[in-house]
Formats: structure tokens, C-alpha cells, sequence
């Protein structure tokens, strides 16, 4: 579809329009702007707007409310230099960040092989491991929250297999709650990475594969130097999703843990909401949130780059 | 020319999309005095069968004022209403409580003054729980009118655990260590606390430094004391001997009193929590019936609570004093457009004998109109026998109480005190250095200390 109007869209925008639109030879010009101009509206109106409107506001000491905000010029910004709460949700989204994405890729790729290969009820494994993907934090968090609980279902499970010792307040203390909130992230999306990665694969050529059989290549052999290299741009694709998401966590620390104990599970999208609502500093949470975007488009394009590195070497 | 209908229409819808963002400036009241529709939020009562037995109360004598109440719960409260009240299209009459509340919202309120002297004449402060007032008060203006006070300090235990286990309410801190560890001994959790919460986590603290030097809780939130004050320190010390000698229960800093540590006390499986006053309408059956239901339990029998003083943690023979706010206010919205009928339900909550005697009647606050007692021949509870007594002194005693609980504190000073309560307890910070902290963070907060 794109090979062919292409050509004939470059061709059209050769022909000069004349002033009445009409004795032309050849295909029209299509009428372009009015038809994006609805979106065109939308996105700068309301996203660009948007944006625009919340890196002015980062410069106001202002509860959001009151009519005459303060101007602070970059003293926002600077705050952030020295909040303590501020570094602690940048390292948690960094380690979540790297946690997360190392174990949805082995464990996705993992499902990903597996169902590539002939196992009996394939189809309902597929439905089992993407099923958590469409179920909503909201209603899951509640379940989390029991399960983990010092009398929940884990560390009953622990004390009946005889593990007591190991049961513990997971959400309860700083040392567990992070590895809980990346748990219930992980059990959340390996759904995503699983289906990509099965889709990819399925875009390998079987010839390849089957020449690497034929010179003896073992299925890990295989695995390393045809299937990996060949899911490179998903593994980027998925790296920099993964990056963006972990830059928007918000649902799952917010309804499990509130962002503790002792802001052990805040992240940039909890603590700007933090900020921003319940102290109502919303001239800092507006600086946080440009920030975040500005990390998140940083962090996008050095993906983007090293992927495209790689596929040039 | 093809584009000029295009931009008609885009034209057309911006304006529309406008028109629909845009609020009708317009100040006309749809209401009257005696009929309309009033839409109240609250995050209490926290059971909407209260509030509908006070609003089922308030149509026999108004049948024609419809009142829609919406519990929202408290953590979300400020999230929702901001928004609402600045659309123009929230509630009309909102609960509103002293402290960061009244701050953040008082721009919202209508002045009720007027209203309070047509109710109750000239001399109607007399006539009101003072501490109804001043709290609720900010920039000259009454922004809502008290319904009811509510006061914490206090313990709330399971009648039926310390009975069956011979235990009688712990007074010092020795004898609560000596209770939670036979509770602990035959499988009973002992104390439950929701401390991921500032408001609770307050309390206690506030309990606490009450018994190492009453008043000094105050003094340090009005700034007539630094937060590094040693007796300070000694609250946080104590407060982390409470996690680390197992009173509180495991994971305290991963609950929140409500719903966790509510759900766990109601269900039997501790056999004290830290409640204030608004705990008493769980002395009776009714009530008692439906947080067992709202807590998952179905078919489940009522037990008898019973009030207990905060015992004397620090061992300095003080008598840990009890404290209060008005637990709420009706504020009436400046963007309603059914005043005339809010009005009337604020007027017959706060200040007519019937509204205020439905209040009292369902224990959850202590009323704020003067000589409204609850009347004990109408109210049911559980155990009559052993709770009767208990109660009605607390509700006595509780008339007494001057010190604030949380309208010194505001929003940053309340956070303050849970990062240092939480640090504390985690082990990240000693008590000196989280009191150092805490100061920083009510300086920065604008507090001016002397």
C-alpha cells in the first residue's frame, strides 16, 4: 500500500495547484492540512499546550488554587537537587527499571521459545501468561496486598512447606517492598514481551533455522547466534518501552504500598503525584514532571541510538 | 475555498468543546429553603448508613430536600474535591476538618456566620463546642460549621480477648509488653496500627509525648518548642521500642489503619487498636453488625470494645491526656447552586436539637451543640453490662478536652511526621536524627519557631 501512493503523492506535489483547482493534468494534490487539522488541534492544543503550561507553571510556588502565584524562577528545579525523596525515586526507577527489563526478557523469551516449539495445550499456556496483561492494577492490587501481608497467602505458603523462617511483612519493611512492587510489574507484562517476541520469531526465515540443523548446531547454539541476534530490534523496541514505563510507575507502588514505608517504592510518578495533590505544591510536582519527560525522551533516544548502532555494525 | 468548511467546522466543535469545558458563572439558586437537591461529600461518616440515617432523620422534618451523600474515602479526599470544587460542578456541602483542610479549601466555603447567628442568635459561640470553632475558622471567616468533635489518646480493646485471657487494660508500658506477650503466647495478635498513615502515626506519637511531658506535642507544632526537643527524642525512642518489643504488630509500616488494621480488629485477630472517640458507635450492635459485614466477616458475632486511657509509656506518672479537633464541618460551596436548601441541612446538622441529637445518638461524634448528650435508652450495645459504664465516661471526659489533635499541623509538618515515625521505626534514622529532620521540615514548612 505505502510502495504505491508514495510515488504518486511525490509526483503530485510537483504539479503546481492552479488558482481555481480545477484544468489540471494528472493525479490532485490531496487536500492535506484540513484533514490533519483536527489532530493537528488536538495535539498541540491540548499535549504541546499542555506541556507548555506545566514548564510554566514549574516556575510558580503555587498550591494550585490560590490566585496570585509566586514566581521562583529555576528554585524548583534547584529544590530538586537536594530532596532526598527526589534521588530515592531516580534510583528506585533506575534498579526497577534494569530488574524489570533483564527478567521479562529471559523470562518472555523463555515462554516465547517454548511455544515456538511443539508442546501440547499451547494455546492455553499463551492464554495464562498474557492474561495478566488486561487485568486492571486496581483490581489486582488488593489481591497483592493480602497476599503479601504478614498473615497472607505467601508466608502461609512458606510455613506449611516448612519455611517459616522465612516468612516476613514483605510490604512491610524497605528491604522487600521494591522487589514486591517489581514482582507484581513482572508478573504483569512478561505477558507483553512473551507476545512480541513470539510474533518476531515468527518472522525468522525456517530456512536459516533448518541450515543451522543441518550444519549441527545445537538448539542453545541456535538460540545464541540466529533467534538472539534476530530479535534485536523487539529486545530495543522492548527496552525502550520498558524505560518509558518504569519512568510513568505509578499504579502499582500507589495502590500497594503508597510509595513506602519510608518512601521505599517512590517513584518519579508517585512523588510527583505526592507533591502535587495531597501537599498541593503543585508549582514543584510540575517541575518533577518535566524532569521525568525530559529523562524519558533522553532515555527513548539513547535507545534509539544504540539500537541503530548495532544494526550498523 | 474546500478548506473554509473545514475550518467551520473545526471552528464549530473548538466552540463547542469549549462550551463544554466552561462554567455557567451565573449564580442563580435552584433551590429554596424547604426543597431542592443537596449533594453532600464527606470522608465521614465512614459508612454511608450513618449518613443516611442522618439524612433519613433530617426529611421528616425536610421531605423535600433530597441530600445525596458520597463517601469518599480520606486518602483520596483532596485528590477529588480540588478539582471538584474548582469545576463548579462538586458538591454543595463538603466535610471539613481543622488543620491542612481548612487551608486548602477555605477559599470554597461560604462564611457561615451569618447562618450560625440565625440559628442560634447573637450569643451562638456559647452555645457550641468552642473547639468547633476556632479551628474551623480561618482569614475572619467561619468556613463551615462543626456537626460534631472527635477525640483520640485512647485505646480501644477486644472485651471478649481480655476476657478469655484474664487480661486487664495495660497502664504503663511494662504491663502492655506483659499483654501483648500472653496475647502473643496463646496465637492472639495484640496491638494493631496502620503507621503507613500520618493521621495515626500522630496520635500515637502524640499519646506518647503526652506521657513524657504533657503539652509538649502542642508546644513544638505551635513552634513555642523545637522539634528536636529531647523530650522530642524521647517520644521517638519510645515509639521504637513499641516495634521493637512487638507491640506493635508485624509490617506495621506496610498498613494503613484503614482499611488494614480496622479489618484486622474488627475481625478478632488483635486485641487493641489506637481509635479516638469516633470508635464508640462500634459499641453498639448495629454498627458493630455492619463493620464486621464491611470488613468481609459474614455471620460473624459482635464483640463488646472497650475504652482504655493510653498507658503511661514513659513512666513519668503522667497521665497521657487526651486531644481533639471537630472531627467535621459542613462547608457550604460558594459554587453552589442549591444554597438555600444547603443551608438548611447545615443549619438542622450543626445546630437544631434533633439534627445534633441524631449525631449524638449515633456515637461517632461527640456533638457540638451544648447539653445534646446520646440518649443510652434508645442505643443498643453489645454488651451493655461492661461497655455501658466505660462509655459514657469517655463521652464525659471527652467535654473537657482543650488540646488540639491536628489543626496546628499543616500538610508538610504532618509529612514530616510520618517520615520520621517511618524512618524511626525502619531503623534508617535514630531518633535524633529523625527529630533533626522533622525540624528541618516544619522550617521549611514555614513554622516559626522561637
Amino acid at each position: 500500500m505505502t510502495g504505491t501512493s508514495t510515488p504518486t503523492l511525490h509526483r503530485a506535489a510537483s504539479v503546481p495547484d492552479s488558482a481555481d483547482g480545477g484544468g489540471r493534468r494528472g493525479p490532485r494534490r490531496p487536500p492535506g492540512l484540513p484533514w490533519i487539522l483536527p489532530a493537528l488541534v488536538l495535539s498541540v492544543g491540548l499535549i504541546y499546550y499542555g506541556i507548555g503550561y506545566t514548564g510554566y507553571i514549574s516556575t510558580l510556588d503555587w498550591d494550585g488554587i490560590s490566585p496570585g502565584p509566586e514566581h521562583v524562577g529555576a528554585h524548583n528545579y534547584t529544590r530538586m537537587l537536594h530532596d532526598p525523596v527526589f534521588w530515592a525515586a531516580v534510583r528506585h526507577t533506575a534498579l526497577f527499571f534494569v530488574l524489570t527489563f533483564v527478567v521479562q526478557t529471559l523470562v518472555g523469551l523463555t515462554f516465547a521459545v517454548l511455544m515456538h516449539s511443539r508442546i501440547r495445550l499451547a494455546a492455553i499456556y499463551k492464554v495464562i501468561v498474557f492474561v495478566p496483561v488486561v487485568l486492571a492494577p486496581a483490581i489486582m492490587a488488593p489481591v497483592f496486598r493480602h497476599m503479601f501481608a504478614p498473615d497472607g497467602e505467601l508466608n502461609a505458603v512458606l510455613r506449611h512447606i516448612g519455611l517459616g523462617d522465612l516468612a516476613q511483612p514483605w510490604i512491610g519493611q524497605t528491604s522487600t517492598a521494591l522487589p514486591v512492587i517489581m514482582f507484581i510489574t513482572i508478573w504483569e507484562w512478561t505477558g507483553v514481551t512473551f507476545v512480541l517476541y513470539y510474533a518476531a520469531m515468527t518472522q525468522i526465515d525456517p530456512s536459516v533455522l533448518e541450515a543451522a540443523r543441518i550444519d549441527g548446531a545445537s538448539n542453545l547454539r541456535t538460540l545464541h547466534s540466529i533467534i538472539w541476534p534476530e530479535l534485536r530490534g523487539t529486545t530495543v523496541a522492548l527496552a525502550m518501552l520498558g524505560a518509558i514505563g518504569a519512568l510513568k510507575t505509578f499504579d502499582v507502588p500507589y495502590l500497594v504500598t503508597i510509595g513506602g514505608p519510608n518512601y521505599a517504592t517512590e517513584f518519579l510518578g508517585t512523588y510527583i503525584y505526592r507533591q502535587t495533590i495531597p501537599l498541593s505544591h503543585v508549582g514543584y510536582g510540575a517541575a518533577l514532571s518535566i524532569v521525568l519527560l525530559v529523562v524519558a525522551l533522553l532515555m527513548a533516544l539513547a535507545l534509539q541510538f544504540a539500537g541503530r548502532e548495532r544494526e550498523g555494525r | 475555498m474546500r478548506l473554509l468548511p473545514v475550518l467551520a467546522a473545526a471552528t464549530l466543535a473548538l466552540s463547542g468543546l469549549a462550551a463544554c469545558g466552561s462554567n455557567d458563572s451565573t449564580e442563580t439558586d435552584a433551590s429554596t429553603a424547604t426543597s431542592g437537591t443537596v449533594n453532600w461529600w464527606g470522608w465521614t461518616p465512614t459508612d454511608t448508613a450513618t449518613a443516611n440515617a442522618y439524612i433519613a432523620a433530617f426529611n421528616q422534618k425536610f421531605p423535600d430536600i433530597k441530600v445525596n451523600y458520597k463517601l469518599v474515602n480520606i486518602s483520596d479526599w483532596v485528590a477529588a474535591l480540588r478539582p471538584a470544587l474548582a469545576s463548579g460542578n462538586g458538591p454543595d456541602v463538603f466535610d471539613m476538618q481543622p488543620g491542612a483542610y481548612v487551608a486548602q479549601f477555605k477559599s470554597f466555603a461560604e462564611d457561615q456566620t451569618k447562618l450560625a447567628e440565625d440559628a442560634l442568635g447573637a450569643g451562638w459561640k456559647d452555645k457550641v463546642a468552642p473547639i468547633g470553632i476556632s479551628g474551623l475558622s480561618a482569614d475572619g471567616k467561619l468556613t463551615a460549621m462543626s456537626v460534631g468533635s472527635v477525640y483520640a489518646g485512647m485505646l480501644w480493646l477486644n472485651g471478649d480477648i481480655f476476657k478469655k485471657y484474664n487480661l486487664t487494660a495495660p497502664t504503663t508500658l511494662a504491663e502492655w509488653k506483659h499483654v501483648c506477650s500472653v496475647l502473643k503466647q496463646n496465637k492472639v495478635g495484640c496491638f494493631v496500627q496502620g503507621a503507613a498513615q500520618e493521621g495515626f502515626d500522630q496520635d500515637t506519637l502524640q499519646s506518647i509525648a503526652n506521657s513524657v511531658q504533657p503539652g509538649l506535642w502542642s508546644k513544638a507544632s505551635t513552634g513555642d518548642a523545637k522539634w528536636t526537643d529531647p523530650g522530642i527524642v524521647k517520644t521517638l525512642a519510645i515509639w521504637k521500642d513499641l516495634f521493637d518489643s512487638g507491640i506493635m504488630q508485624e509490617g506495621a509500616v506496610g498498613y494503613q489503619q484503614y482499611p488494614d488494621a480496622n479489618n484486622d480488629f474488627l475481625t478478632g485477630k488483635y486485641g487493641m487498636i489506637m481509635m479516638g472517640t469516633w470508635y464508640t458507635q462500634y459499641a453498639t450492635t448495629k454498627a458493630m453488625t455492619a463493620a464486621l459485614s464491611a470488613a468481609g466477616v459474614s455471620g460473624a458475632k459482635p464483640f463488646p470494645i472497650l475504652p482504655a486511657a493510653f498507658p503511661d509509656v514513659a513512666g513519668a506518672g503522667n497521665t497521657s491526656e487526651m486531644y481533639g479537633d471537630a472531627d467535621f464541618g459542613l462547608a457550604i460551596s460558594t459554587k453552589s447552586k442549591n444554597k438555600a436548601a444547603a443551608e438548611t441541612f447545615v443549619k438542622w446538622m450543626a445546630t437544631s436539637s434533633e439534627g445534633q441529637q441524631a449525631i449524638a445518638d449515633q456515637l461517632n461524634d461527640i456533638p457540638s451543640l451544648k447539653g445534646v448528650e446520646p440518649d443510652f435508652n434508645k442505643i443498643e450495645l453489645v454488651d451493655p453490662a461492661t461497655q455501658k459504664g466505660p462509655v459514657e465516661d469517655l463521652i464525659t471526659k471527652s467535654g473537657a478536652i482543650t488540646e488540639p489533635r491536628e489543626s496546628l499541623l499543616s500538610a508538610d509538618v504532618q509529612t514530616g511526621i510520618l517520615a520520621a515515625a517511618t524512618s524511626v521505626a525502619t531503623g534508617k534514622s535514630s531518633p535524633e536524627d529523625a527529630a533533626k529532620a522533622l525540624q528541618q521540615a516544619a522550617e521549611a514548612a514555614g513554622v516559626t519557631f522561637k
